[in-house]
């Protein structure tokens, strides 16, 4: 009984030994990982912030006057239609149902 | 001769030497592999701690910012995700002269790296001996020659940038911060030790798009109304999420202007108002809670006078007639006919509603910028000013909180501009009852869509928008004047199915000669504005707005 424990309990410090071992490899790789990651994500951000900026509506508004020669319109609600797929056909209907109120 | 004998006696020798076994037990075999076994068990122990140790070091290397932290400040993107502040690390370059060792070589140095650079400047402040900033923000490219030369008088700072992409879209709602990273208005006030600390970006219930397309409008009104300012607030009024919040004239963050004019006052939050007719909403709902009154409810005899104390009460439409029902009251924005209800109501009936939807104390909000309503004696006088909307005061914000209560079939709601994960899941309290919504509701589109209301110029087609305006004139010393009028359309749409509120107030506007209102569902326009009324500016305004947000509203919030 006691060989049994003995041996068992050096058959797992041998795995703790080994697992551990590979564990240290994989840390090792994922902070390698982390640590590339690091400055693309801040890159990411930057690049975020300049696109945020370069699609921002006030400069979308200013290219639109810039480039186009017409101007920006408002969409008519009423003129919206909602497609719907219904037994291999497709419906069209109103995307903004009249109601009594109208 | 000696005879001599040896004796050899032979003994026989009892050895006694015999080997035993240890009588101490001790078992050599066992001991060493326990031993072993021990010295395994040490080294796996020191092992274990050396590998929760480096676990815990994985994590502080995980969760280190990318900024020092005492510089560090999370951003803030806005519902879709969208760079509203963004924290950027930047290094600026300064000069020790004291330090210099070869002035001569040290500018051909930096000429190389910065031809464009006045080297006759730079040349003085190195004979100066004070230490100067020789380049703010630098590039990484020339950060990294700049290191190279290896000079000791070359200093590098690492300084914190906030970079706000929208410029003035979001000033009131942000906020500033000053030179050492505190917070000093908005949300940069409100959150300024969140901010430091939370490691994801703080998000907003506000839409870019949205605040852009409401902000081009008033920009544009102010202009053809020459107000001295304006503000407007769209809510989803069964969360209190606000979608945007706009207070101009407004101000370029980016600037780090120090802000002390009182011209650029949040007028949705810190601005208190008397408000006028949009409270004859809250008289009649008052009056429907307590079941005092019917929407049918007639009633008789309405004077155009009345005299309380030494103020006078009259009716603004002088063609209205003396018998109305209460619906027809608040169609017409009567003012007798609201005074009748408040007195109905009682003192105590209409301030307990009006402290329910949260108009008559100060607001709990974000921002701490908030504005507390005057507080006054309540009296007859004053029970019946109030009930048509003058004499009490309050802030667009809890205007919008009031109406949105009301329309959303009678439930608390605290009005937020932070994203909440949990989405739409606020506790449900009920605070007005269930009824009411609808038939205020039903009111307030007819306000817009029947000849007799004062909002006909917000009736676009698709969006059964409702509301009623208000116009009150400015409090000077000793009464009212004329001259300064406070101007309001509170708004809800669809009204069929309520989703949201929208609150548009302008300060003070004039008349416009040459602009020309369109006719809404017909053909046919109209020159110049007859009246500096709510109903000919601020209807107008909000009309227009709804007819540009309105399409994103009904495509992009769909499954809201």
């Amino acid at each position: 009984m006691k060989k049994v424990t003995f041996v068992a309990i050096f058959i797992l410090i041998l795995t703790t030994s080994l697992v551990k071992n590979s564990t240290k490899e994989i840390e090792d790789k994922i902070f390698i990982v982390n640590e590339n990651i690091r400055p693309l994500k801040s890159e990411l951000g930057d690049v975020l912030l300049e696109y945020n900026y370069l699609s921002s509506p006030d400069k979308l508004t200013q290219y639109q006057n810039q480039y186009f020669e017409k101007d920006l319109i408002k969409i008519d609600i009423t003129i919206i239609k909602k497609l719907i797929e219904k037994n291999n056909n497709i419906l069209i209907s109103d995307f903004i149902e009249t109601t009594n109120n109208e | 001769m000696s005879d001599k004998k040896n004796n050899v006696i032979l003994e026989e020798y009892d050895n006694e030497f015999s080997y035993k076994k240890s009588k101490t037990n001790l078992n050599i075999e066992f001991n060493r592999i326990a031993f072993i076994l021990f010295i395994f068990l040490v080294i796996s122990i020191i092992y274990s701690i050396q590998l929760f140790h480096l676990g815990s070091l994985k994590i502080q290397n995980e969760t280190k910012p990318l900024i020092s932290k005492e510089n560090y400040r999370a951003d803030i993107i806005d519902r879709n995700g969208n760079y509203l502040v963004k924290t950027v690390s930047s290094i600026d370059i300064g000069i020790n002269p004291i330090e210099v060792i070869d002035k001569k070589k040290l500018l051909i140095n930096l000429k190389l790296i910065f031809p464009k650079k006045d080297y006759m400047d730079i040349s003085n402040k190195l004979k100066k001996n004070k230490y100067f900033y020789l380049e703010k923000k630098i590039s990484a490219d020339n950060y990294e020659k700049i290191m190279l030369l290896g000079d000791k008088s070359i200093k590098s700072e690492e300084k914190l940038t906030r970079i706000y992409p929208q410029k003035n879209l979001f000033s009131h709602i942000i906020g500033q911060i000053d030179d050492d990273n505190k917070g000093i208005s908005g949300l940069e006030k409100s959150f300024n030790d969140k901010l430091k600390q939370i490691k994801k970006p703080l998000q907003l219930t506000v839409d870019t798009d949205i605040q852009f397309l409401i902000r081009e409008e008033l920009i544009k009104f102010h202009s053809v109304f020459r107000s001295k300012g304006s503000a407007a607030i769209l809510m989803n009024i069964n969360n209190g999420e606000i979608i945007s919040m706009v207070s101009y004239p407004d101000f370029d963050l980016n600037k780090r202007e120090t802000v002390s004019d009182v011209i650029f006052i949040n007028r949705a939050t810190k601005g208190v108002y008397e408000l006028g007719s949009v409270f004859k909403t809250f008289t009649v709902a008052a009056g429907l809670d307590e079941g005092l009154i019917e929407t049918e409810t007639e009633f008789f005899n309405l004077e155009k006078k009345l005299k309380c104390g030494k103020n006078i009460i009259s009716e603004y439409d002088k063609k209205i007639p003396p018998n109305l029902t209460v619906e027809q009251i608040l169609i017409r924005s009567g003012n007798i006919g609201s005074v009748r209800i408040g007195q109905k109501l009682g003192i105590d009936k209409l301030k307990l509603f009006l402290d329910k939807i949260g108009v008559l104390n100060k607001i709990d909000f974000d921002i701490e910028e908030v504005g507390e309503p005057i507080s006054f004696k309540w009296g007859k006088c004053k029970l019946a000013t109030v009930s048509f909307g003058h004499g009490i005061t309050t802030t667009p914000l809890q205007l919008a909180k009031g109406y949105a209560i009301i329309a959303n079939g009678g439930f608390e709601i605290k009005p937020s501009l932070i994203k909440k994960s949990t989405g739409n899941n606020q506790d449900r309290k009920r605070v007005i009852k269930e009824g009411v919504s609808k038939k205020i509701n039903k009111i307030l589109r007819k306000i817009v869509t029947t000849k007799e209301g004062t909002a006909g110029l917000a009736n676009i087609k698709g969006y059964e928008i409702g509301g009623k305006t208000g116009t009150a004139e400015k409090a000077v010393v000793g009464g009212y004047t004329r001259k300064a009028k406070v101007n309001t359309f509170a708004s809800i749409f669809p009204t069929s199915k309520p989703k949201y509120v929208m609150i548009v107030l302008l300060d003070e506007p004039k008349t416009s000669e040459e602009y020309i209102y369109k006719y809404k569902n017909k053909s046919g326009s109209y020159k110049g504005t007859p009246f500096n009324t709510a109903g000919w500016t601020s209807v107008e305004v909000a009309g227009k707005i709804i007819q540009k947000i309105g399409p994103i509203l009904a495509t992009k919030y769909i499954e809201n």
